[in-house]
């Protein structure tokens, strides 16, 4: 009784029928590679847990230098669920980057970027980078003795572009080492700066999505193919895809706890053996293959400016693509897309495994 | 307790029970020698009592031995931080709860797919589409 007379109150103030409408005219085009579409509505879910179980640890987490280890430890041993949240908001994390990867090399392969979309690569393509951030901020909230090497060989590597590497390795770290004020400004970051940003992002991203339709393969344009309504019939597939991906999150967090080192030290030598972040990992090991010194010039900015300008292209791949924006086939940019995803996932094997 | 540790501390565990072992045999070695010596009933008492201290000391160094090299690493091992709640009655009520958890969303993917074959039925039906020529009832 209570819910017709609310929905009556709500459609009397506003037009209920006519978004309901809009809805269901949202089509959705049905063919071989549609399941790419759900990759980005799977992103957009684990962005939402990860606010979630973010706000709660936000609850116990102390960003100070003395304070932040043992929260943590707190927050793991003490405080009831506790540590099923930072195991969700650790395997959240890692799936959200897990899926921004998959949905960016499917908008590569199926040319999603061309000509009308490239505003939409670009916000994506922000997001991702965000991601990353998020990612590396987070990790520095442990303040322990792997995260503190990370983040420190992490903003090294920026400190060695040329021009701007110093001013962006202070400027990240606070100073000229990685100290509390790293860590504060982490915090800062990851709470609020990219929180903020990322949601802005998101609802442009969403709003190019809405506004220019939903895009399919060139080989599809001049074709008929089927298509199904958003609402109801892709909405409740979303949700059930959605209900999968929480399952292997919750099953993830309880299964492979993430283990907490010791302390950072920032007189201690960096424990042995240590690696980034997986999805650090095709850099250091690009950087590896560098050596020291290249021309009496320091190996390590080259490979910087290298990999920078390896990004930098795969960033203006919408830009530079002009047959798929002609509408016709262009396989050298499907090349490039094979070979920049088949290096990534070389790399970070061989990071992984080495 | 990590796969790791439990590892590292069954290989401490074995390498100071060799030691332990070891030492055992050399004293029970200085007893045996000990007694092949004796001769008059003085000497047999002496030795009786070297013996009873022998025994008392090779006990005494046993036990501080074995708590050094066994207990000590054992009970006082720098464990990792526990990440996950270590009682055998939460563990088994955390992995039922993800049984019942996944039979939930296994349920509520069959009553979604049985509602979308539903809609799929009334759109091929062509019912779900508004009638705009269906008189208006005032």
């Amino acid at each position: 009784m209570i819910w017709p007379k609310f929905r009556d109150w709500i459609e009397e103030r506003y037009d209920i029928a006519k978004l309901k409408k809009l809805a269901k005219s949202k089509l959705i085009p049905q063919h071989r590679y549609d399941f790419l579409y759900y990759t980005g509505g799977i992103t957009l879910f684990l962005f939402i847990l990860q606010f979630i179980t973010g706000m709660l640890l936000a609850f116990y987490y102390i960003p100070h230098i003395n304070f932040a280890y043992e929260s943590i430890i707190d927050i793991v041993t003490k405080i009831n669920m506790g540590w099923f949240f930072r195991s969700l908001h650790h395997w959240g994390a890692q799936l959200c980057i897990v899926f921004v990867f998959i949905h960016l090399f499917g908008t590569l392969l199926i040319k999603s970027y061309r000509k009308p979309r490239e505003f939409l690569w670009v916000t994506g393509f922000i997001l991702l980078v965000i991601s990353i951030f998020f990612g590396l901020s987070g990790y520095l909230m442990l303040w322990d003795e792997r995260a503190f090497a990370a983040v420190r060989v992490a903003t090294g590597g920026a400190g060695a572009l040329p021009v701007v590497g110093s001013f962006i390795k202070i400027f990240l770290r606070g100073g000229t080492d990685v100290t509390g004020d790293t860590l504060t400004r982490f915090y800062a970051f990851h709470v609020a700066i990219l929180p903020v940003l990322s949601l802005l992002l998101i609802g442009l991203h969403l709003l190019f999505v809405q506004y220019h339709g939903m895009s399919t393969p060139i080989s599809l344009e001049h074709k008929e193919y089927k298509e199904e309504p958003f609402f109801p019939n892709v909405f409740y597939k979303d949700m059930m895809i959605w209900l999968v991906v929480l399952g292997i999150v919750v099953t993830l967090a309880i299964l492979l706890p993430p283990e907490i080192g010791k302390k950072a030290n920032a007189l201690a030598p960096p424990p042995e053996g240590i690696k980034p972040e997986w999805y650090f990992l095709f850099l250091l090991e690009t950087l590896k293959l560098f050596p020291g010194i290249i021309l009496g010039f320091n190996g390590e900015t080259i490979a910087i400016v290298c990999v920078s300008i390896g990004i930098f292209f795969f960033f203006l791949i919408p830009f530079l693509d002009r047959k798929s924006s002609r509408g016709e086939k262009s396989p050298i940019f499907t090349a490039i897309a094979v070979v920049y995803l088949l290096y990534f996932i070389a790399m970070t094997l061989v990071g992984f495994f080495s | 307790m990590s796969l790791k540790t439990t590892k590292m501390l069954f290989r401490t565990y074995v390498r100071n029970l060799k030691v332990l072992n070891l030492l055992e045999s050399r004293f029970l070695a200085s007893l045996r020698n000990d007694t092949k010596t004796i001769t008059t009933q003085s000497q047999r008492r002496e030795s009786r009592s070297f013996k009873f201290q022998n025994s008392i000391l090779s006990l005494c160094l046993f036990w501080v031995a074995l708590f050094f090299f066994v207990i000590k690493p054992l009970a006082f091992a720098e464990e990792n931080i526990p990440v996950f709640p270590s009682t055998p009655v939460e563990a088994y009520t955390i992995y039922a709860s993800l049984a019942v958890f996944w039979l939930a969303i296994i349920g509520l993917i069959v009553i979604i797919k049985m509602k979308l074959n539903e809609i799929d039925r009334i759109q091929k039906l062509g019912i779900d589409k508004e009638d705009n020529e269906a008189p208006l009832l005032d």
